[in-house]
């Protein structure tokens, strides 16, 4: 029973867990400007994600080691610097996107503009970290998630031509604007492939006290939890290439994307996806803090955890306070959430290596993982996520400057 | 048999009730009487994590004021478990690489509300 209630939290939280101001950014702009086509780089980010998930959280289970601590320890002080360095840099410019994306939505409710609400956003979601424990945090965002089911709702009243979305999802290459086209896919993948997403889910997993019995309960987990989401995801390019895309309208903000759902939901789907926005970007904001204040605590060895009250892990509490409070500056100053969500996805793209690149050691480590070292076919996936992860570092900075914009 | 470098630096540390006090940063190793050199002391602390991280990021943290002080040497004798863990019979509040968290702790965290007591 416990099993099956952690199953139904981990989907749950796939559900409203993927979309965040990133991907419903990128998909939006897939979806009004190459209509269905790229749903398969959706799929392709989403299946991504998932071995990358299903990997770190076995990594868990099997060693109770987390992912940030297995890289310190097997590939030293100096190696580390690397992933450490490049994952705070994306996660960073990430969670100010979330912070503005969650001060965009109280702009549309309220009319007073989002560089009054990064502060008081940033204050509310730090308050919660210092008061709440992870349990908490995981159900609410989970439950709350859910009002992003909207999209689904949304994308079926549209009555799209389901045969041609299916279709979209065999990789094709585009009849116009190529560097745009490859620019977007590039964004779409940094969205879905968010490498604060491992590091938190393994630092769960170890939070949870999992052992080599959960791995069942990891593997169904991320698959449901991926397949919901991802479904979602697709969602969001659907309802975006069936209402944006026949007007040509250029996603450059989040105001076109916030009318989106009027068409098939009337009145409501702004509410509904403003609230839509508010819950899974504040959601987001909180996961990222602590997936920041946890890659720091595990590989310089302070104490962490989210259940411990701040005075007994002083530098773990104060690394998610800063990060939280200085991710509110960008927006105060008054840099856009959107182009700043734009840069943070492309560069997360390009960090994709640093991240995914040691997997394929530590997962064939049998020191680490015992009997439960990666298949022929979780070797396959990382190999060929790892190419795809080199190209991404080489194409994502060219990309931004010919696409981008 | 111990591998040093894969299995002692870098290793997570314990003080003497289990808590988190930092990693392996360094190893000190002298020569015995007899010429056989053996590790003699565990180095924890910004200085030691910055020369291992190579020469220019050394001179980087020199630079921002990281100093010999804040580094704590712990004998070698005083390592009471070598596992996944390395176990120090040490206290974490005797630690100078330890002084950044007490003092965040009863400077900063300690005069904000719900900082103490049980999580709910």
């Amino acid at each position: 029973m416990k099993k099956l209630g952690e199953i139904a939290l981990g989907i749950v939280t796939g559900i409203g867990g993927f979309l965040e101001a990133g991907s419903i950014a990128t998909a939006s702009q897939a979806g009004s400007e190459f209509g269905f086509q790229l749903a398969w780089v959706m799929l392709l980010g989403t299946a991504s994600l998932a071995c990358l998930m299903e990997m770190t959280g076995r990594l868990a289970a099997v060693s109770h080691r987390s992912y940030a601590d297995l890289m310190r320890e097997r590939f030293g002080v100096r190696f580390f610097l690397l992933p450490l360095v490049a994952l705070l840099l994306v996660s960073f410019l990430s969670l100010a996107a979330e912070v503005g994306g969650v001060a965009i939505t109280l702009e549309m409710a309220t009319g007073i503009s989002l560089r009054w609400w990064a502060i008081p956003v940033a204050l509310l979601g730090w308050a919660l970290l210092w008061r709440g424990t992870f349990g908490l945090m995981e159900k609410g965002t989970a439950i709350f998630g859910l009002v992003a089911l909207v999209f689904a709702v949304g994308a079926f009243k549209l009555h799209p031509h389901w045969p041609d979305v299916a279709k979209a999802l065999l990789p094709s290459t585009p009849s116009h604007d190529r560097a745009r086209y490859w620019y977007i896919a590039v964004s779409v993948l940094g969205a879905s492939i968010s490498p604060y997403l491992y590091v938190f889910y393994s630092a769960g997993a170890i939070e949870g006290g999992w052992t080599v019995d959960d791995l069942g309960v990891n593997r169904m987990t991320v698959s449901l939890g991926n397949i919901f989401g991802g479904a979602l995801a697709i969602c969001v390019v659907v309802v975006a290439a069936m209402v944006l895309a026949p007007g040509h309208v250029k996603v450059d903000s989040f105001e076109p994307i916030s009318r989106m759902l009027v068409t098939p939901l009337g009145e409501a789907g702004f509410v509904l996806f403003a609230a839509t926005l508010f819950v899974t970007c504040f959601g987001t904001t909180l996961e990222i803090a602590l997936a920041m204040a946890y890659l720091l605590a595990e590989g310089f060895g302070w104490a962490w955890s989210q259940n411990l009250r701040p005075s007994k892990d002083a530098r773990f509490s104060m690394t998610y306070t800063v990060a939280i409070l200085a991710a509110a500056v960008p927006i105060v100053l008054g840099m856009n959430p959107f182009a700043l969500t734009n840069i943070a996805m492309v560069l997360t793209a390009a960090s994709l290596p640093v991240t995914v690149l040691p997997l394929i050691v530590l997962m064939n480590d049998r020191r680490i993982l015992y009997r439960d070292t990666n298949g022929w076919m979780s070797n396959a996936a990382l190999v060929i996520i790892s190419v795809m992860a080199i190209a991404l570092f080489v194409a994502a900075i060219p990309l931004q400057v010919t696409g981008g914009g | 048999m111990l591998h040093l470098v894969h299995e002692v630096l870098d290793a997570q540390l314990l003080d003497r009730h289990d808590q988190k006090i930092g990693r392996i940063d360094d190893l000190v190793l002298e020569l015995g009487d007899d010429g056989r050199p053996r590790v003699s002391a565990v180095l924890i602390g910004g200085s030691p994590r910055a020369r291992r991280m190579g020469s220019w990021i050394a001179a980087l943290a020199r630079l921002f004021g990281l100093r010999e002080t804040g580094v704590s040497r712990v004998p070698f004798a005083a390592v009471r478990r070598i596992g996944d863990d390395v176990a120090l019979d040490v206290e974490q509040g005797d630690l100078s690489s330890e002084r950044l968290e007490r003092w965040l702790r009863e400077h900063v965290v300690c005069r904000v509300p719900g900082s103490a007591g049980e999580r709910k």
